[in-house]
């Protein structure tokens, strides 16, 4: 699960000035043909930067976003919900794993971004930043969380580097399932008890903020990425995807008699547009930058899993083993 | 002979529950993201094992599954204690994995010519998960049971033996058990998972002692735990408990 | 804060530090997974995995790459033992870059993948007698049958692929009834119509 609010750097245009004009062409081409770019081919610097950069903060938002919901992982109530969200869970390493797996492709190996992330020199999405208090958290960010990723999953699958949108079309498949289990959890939450109800409402008032940072600041704010479009690396503005997730789901939060802490979020009929408070974009920037609720836990318990497992690691090195980057 | 299957069932049923529990405690924690993955998927497994013994227990007529998993205390478990001890380091997650799972599909194996129909048919059903489980194991305990790692499995061996004896506490039911065809006993179990435990501790650096020389803990089969496992179990209904008669 | 997580709690382990540093450590090898999804289908490239040696990538492909709807067998290849040739594009095939070889040296039998769109995955095409690489592409565009644009082509070794063993298969076979992986599974129409009625009618 991933939001937007990718951190692009902000692009050097001396940088693509000093590749080669035919490769770069035939590239842009291709690209614009609607074709693939695949592993073996030539790409710019900056490409291959900048798809490093976001399918590693991508694969950092899934290990790190296993953290939240794994709080739950001994106490899901019921055979049903223990085997989903052990399901659920597993599946966000698995995206990791695919994730990575596409990033290494371009060249840079699993270990040096898992590196990346420990160290605080990579970002992964501010949402993980945030405590799951109680169980309706957890199904909050089964349902939600998941879903706004979708927004942000589906429009990159339509990207241009094959390897990324091939695991994004798996994981894809399996957010569907996050998706209709969280909002199964939600349904039966909010159409339960009065304390299954106030659990799930609690919850909603708790990550509504988050929610909404989720898809990055507007794209009025952001840097300028058109480079990045053309190329077909981000698919889609931070303020479309909100918009998108806004449509599709405040009408079913609203329909299970939740509310949405924000006293001005409307839908103007005559623009279609939703109307909402501005998010807080200096709290959004003060918690990416490390002074969240959960930053430094986070990273410390992976980086604790990481120690834990380095004897295991170890252990099945030998010397004549030689690293290959995955072929696709 | 009902009572005595539902021990047989009970006992089976709280053992996958409680260390497909365990496991899980693995999950986005493991040693690497692929075995994170793969150690998941067994646990799954044996929580979905546990709920297909509980369902049969159901069909005899005892509560059904959430309830009787979720709101018995400790001494109502039949579990051996093996399963329920703290996960531990990997070395000692991956021997107890070794152990359990062998004993496992020994007693699947012999469950899947039981005169109780159910329980054979499930039995033969579960036979193939259980296959990639100790397979799993195997080949693990071939990679670390030698060079550096040899000492860490060894002494994990060694802490986790008396309990995986525990595993093989008869019941009072043993004799009706045996004569009337539906499991063929844990001594016979006992029997043929050492043979098999020490066909794969051949091919690696661990030593096997002398089983006999080592006292098993048990106690599990007849409610008798650890202090680990009444924690587990509160943790573990921590929210089904803030209402039994919700739907959740 | 504290953990809320009772698995952290437990750990114990020493207050988040500030300054976190990770030992570099070198990638285990990479292997290639191929996964079949029904009897008769052909085996389809679906990622990699990281592991020390094939055993050890079979049970990690095995969860990764089939732990969801039917599988009926699997294959894994090193990458470091699988060739690959140019990727073409647009209506351009590899096999037309491909000039027929002759080679009398010991053949050995060769399974070719192959990709028919850029973004989509290799799928096997058959096998072939071949002394290297080249003669593998020579003989597998004389003898196989291809009607589509090819777009990049595999050739790995029969003998460094490690294949599902056929008495094995019954490791997957409760795989269809784990439903509770699948979104079918989770269904709540019903309970918020219910729950809207009971509105209406308070």
């Amino acid at each position: 699960m991933y939001g937007g609010g990718n951190i692009f750097e902000p692009s050097n245009h001396n940088d693509v000035l000093n590749e080669d004009p035919v490769k770069l062409q035939e590239f842009e081409a291709r690209i614009e043909r609607g074709e693939k770019i695949e592993p073996s081919d030539w790409m710019p610097k900056l490409y291959r930067k900048q798809l490093i950069r976001m399918i590693e903060q991508h694969a950092h938002s899934e290990i790190i976003g296993a953290l939240p919901e794994g709080t739950w992982i001994t106490r899901a109530p019921g055979f049903k919900r223990k085997l989903a969200l052990m399901a659920k869970v597993q599946d966000e390493v698995g995206h990791a794993q695919l994730l990575y797996s596409a990033a290494e492709t371009l060249g840079k190996s699993r270990e040096d971004m898992i590196s990346d992330l420990i160290n605080g020199k990579s970002k992964y999405s501010n949402i993980f930043n945030y405590p799951a208090y109680t169980w309706a958290d957890s199904c909050f960010i089964s349902w939600l969380v998941d879903a706004g990723a979708i927004v942000n999953q589906v429009a990159n699958s339509k990207g241009s580097y094959g390897p990324y949108c091939r695991a994004l079309e798996r994981i894809c498949i399996e957010e569907s399932f996050h998706l209709k289990y969280g909002h199964h959890c939600v349904i039966h939450l909010a159409t339960g008890t009065p304390k299954q109800r106030q659990m799930m409402q609690e919850a909603v008032d708790r990550w509504w903020a988050p929610m909404m940072h989720f898809f990055g600041p507007s794209d009025k704010i952001s840097v300028h990425t058109e480079i990045l479009m053309k190329w077909k690396v981000k698919m889609a503005s931070n303020d479309d995807c909100r918009q998108q997730f806004l449509d599709m789901y405040v009408p079913k939060i609203w329909e299970l008699g939740l509310t949405v802490p924000d006293t001005n979020l409307k839908k103007n009929e005559e623009t279609g547009m939703w109307e909402f408070t501005e998010p807080d974009w200096e709290e959004f920037k003060r918690v990416i930058n490390g002074d969240g609720p959960c930053n430094e836990e986070r990273l410390a318990v992976r980086r604790m899993a990481e120690e834990r497992g380095q004897w295991v690691r170890n252990a099945l090195k030998s010397a004549d083993m030689k690293y290959v980057t995955p072929l696709a | 002979m009902t009572e005595a299957i539902k021990d047989l069932l009970y006992k089976i049923a709280d053992d996958q529950l409680i260390i497909g529990h365990r496991n899980s405690e693995w999950t986005g924690l493991g040693p690497m993201l692929e075995e994170d993955i793969a150690f998941s998927s067994m646990a799954q497994d044996k929580v979905g094992q546990s709920l297909a013994f509980y369902n049969l227990l159901h069909d005899l007529g005892e509560s059904d599954p959430d309830t009787v998993a979720f709101m018995r205390n400790a001494n109502q478990f039949h579990n051996c204690q093996l399963v329920e001890l703290p996960i531990g380091e990997y070395d000692f997650s991956l021997v107890r994995h070794f152990l359990f799972d062998h004993a496992e599909m020994i007693r699947f194996e012999m469950l899947s010519n039981s005169a109780v129909e159910e329980i054979a048919q499930l039995a033969r059903k579960l036979v193939g998960e259980i296959r990639y489980h100790v397979m799993h194991a195997d080949v693990w305990i071939k990679q670390l049971g030698v060079g550096d790692t040899r000492e860490r499995l060894q002494k994990a061996l060694e802490m986790a033996l008396p309990y995986a004896l525990g595993i093989f506490e008869e019941s009072k039911y043993e004799q009706d058990l045996i004569s009337n065809d539906i499991f063929s006993g844990e001594q016979a179990l006992r029997d043929t998972w050492q043979s098999s435990i020490t066909t794969v501790l051949t091919e690696t650096e661990l030593q096997l002692p002398d089983l006999t020389t080592l006292t098993p803990l048990i106690g599990g089969r007849y409610g008798d735990h650890s202090d680990h496992l009444q924690p587990l179990l509160d943790e573990m209904s921590e929210v089904f408990k803030v209402d039994p008669g919700a739907d959740w | 804060m504290d953990s809320l997580d009772p698995r952290i709690q437990r750990l114990n382990f020493p207050k988040w530090e500030k300054d976190l540093e990770k030992n570099h450590l070198d990638q285990l090898e990479t292997y290639e997974v191929f996964v079949q999804t029904k009897e008769g289908k052909p085996y389809q490239h679906e990622g990699v995995v990281h592991a020390s040696n094939s055993d050890m990538a079979f049970l990690f492909a095995k969860e990764q790459f089939g732990r969801r709807y039917t599988c009926t067998g699997m294959w894994i290849a090193r990458s470091s033992d699988v060739s690959v040739s140019q990727t073409t594009e647009a209506d351009k095939s590899v096999y037309d870059f491909v000039e027929a070889s002759a080679n009398s040296d010991q053949l050995e039998s060769c399974e070719v993948f192959h990709l028919y769109k850029r973004g989509k995955q290799h799928r096997h095409v058959g096998a072939v007698q071949a002394a290297n690489y080249e003669h593998a592409l020579s003989e597998s565009k004389k003898t196989i049958d291809e009607q589509k644009t090819v777009y990049n082509v595999w050739v790995i070794k029969s003998s460094d692929l490690l294949k599902s063993a056929e008495e094995d298969k019954v490791i997957w076979s409760t795989l269809p009834e784990k439903q509770f992986r699948d979104a079918i599974a989770y269904k709540g129409a019903d309970k918020i119509k219910e729950f809207k009625e009971k509105q209406a009618n308070s």
